[in-house]
């Protein structure tokens, strides 16, 4: 069964968050509270133990409907980037799912790649 | 290209002036207010830089500034140029933290976010300051920066 399907969303006010089986979770609204790790440092923390449990190749975050966050949210995504390339167990491709119209995404995710492109990838929707 | 700290004060119209005072919601509900009027009233895509700018300076103030005294925060808009601009009280130590990151940002600001997202994952002394990188390198706003005394005031501007 999977781990990952099972991992539970923090409610949270201006972001929606949804996780699909086998290894998506897309994310949409705002993240704009002054320390958004309260709410989701441990669920992306979560989805990275299952993910090494489920012994999956690849996790989908879809992000593309994040229109605004502020920089302890994009703190949160180096932290999960971090996660992924210490792994001493199993190691899964984080790909990211962004949008070329959310300028925020652009230059952060560009960014993170050049601190851990080993176990990252970038993909674009319109 | 943005060269922040090159920008000069910003004089114009002021659309919107916003006080407050740090406190519970002081961040999320002034930044939500000042994007939806920016959304409002600027191109889709200055609007959006102008949001990010808003926030991060105004998240500056509240965690750097002196608690006791009020924020300004300001949409201001010439025939050029459009800008918001935060003001704060700070002591001395935290101005002169504020005017050397300044200074790097105008060096290399695609540097500096770098460094700052990489001390993010590292942590450090003094604490990362990733969000006045954001402004310049990310929604390429120039930032301006005049000192009266304890009186802070960081503009961030781009053209309309």
């Amino acid at each position: 069964m999977s781990q990952f399907a099972t991992v539970q969303a923090p409610k949270a006010e201006t972001i929606a968050i949804q996780v699909t089986a086998p290894n998506q979770v897309k994310l949409s609204g705002t993240i704009t509270q002054k320390d958004p790790a309260n709410d989701l440092a441990g669920f992306f923390k979560a989805l990275h133990t299952a993910a090494v449990a489920d012994r999956l190749a690849e996790v989908r975050a879809d992000v593309s409907g994040l229109t605004f966050v502020n920089s302890s949210a994009i703190r949160l995504f180096v932290d999960w980037a971090t996660w992924v390339k210490n792994e001493r167990g199993h190691r899964y491709t984080l790909r990211f799912v962004t949008s070329r119209n959310v300028t925020w995404q652009k230059t952060s995710f560009m960014a993170l790649m050049s601190l851990a492109k080993e176990v990252l990838a970038i993909e674009h929707v319109p | 290209m943005a060269r922040p700290g090159d920008g000069g004060a910003l004089s114009g119209r002021t659309l919107l002036r916003v006080i407050c005072t740090a406190g519970s919601g002081a961040l999320e509900y002034t930044h939500a207010f000042i994007t939806a009027y920016t959304a409002d009233h600027l191109r889709g895509a200055v609007a959006q830089r102008l949001s990010v700018g808003a926030y991060e300076l105004l998240a500056n103030a509240l965690n750097f500034g002196s608690v006791s005294s009020d924020i300004v925060i300001e949409l201001i808009e010439s025939d050029n140029m459009v800008g918001v601009r935060v003001a704060n009280d700070a002591i001395s130590a935290r101005i002169s933290m504020l005017n050397e990151h300044l200074l790097k940002l105008k060096t290399n600001a695609e540097q500096t976010f770098l460094e700052e997202l990489r001390r993010s994952v590292t942590g450090g002394i003094p604490r990362p300051m990733l969000g006045l990188a954001r402004v310049t390198h990310e929604a390429g706003l120039m930032l301006d920066l005049q000192v009266q005394e304890r009186r802070v005031s960081v503009t961030a501007q781009c053209r309309r």
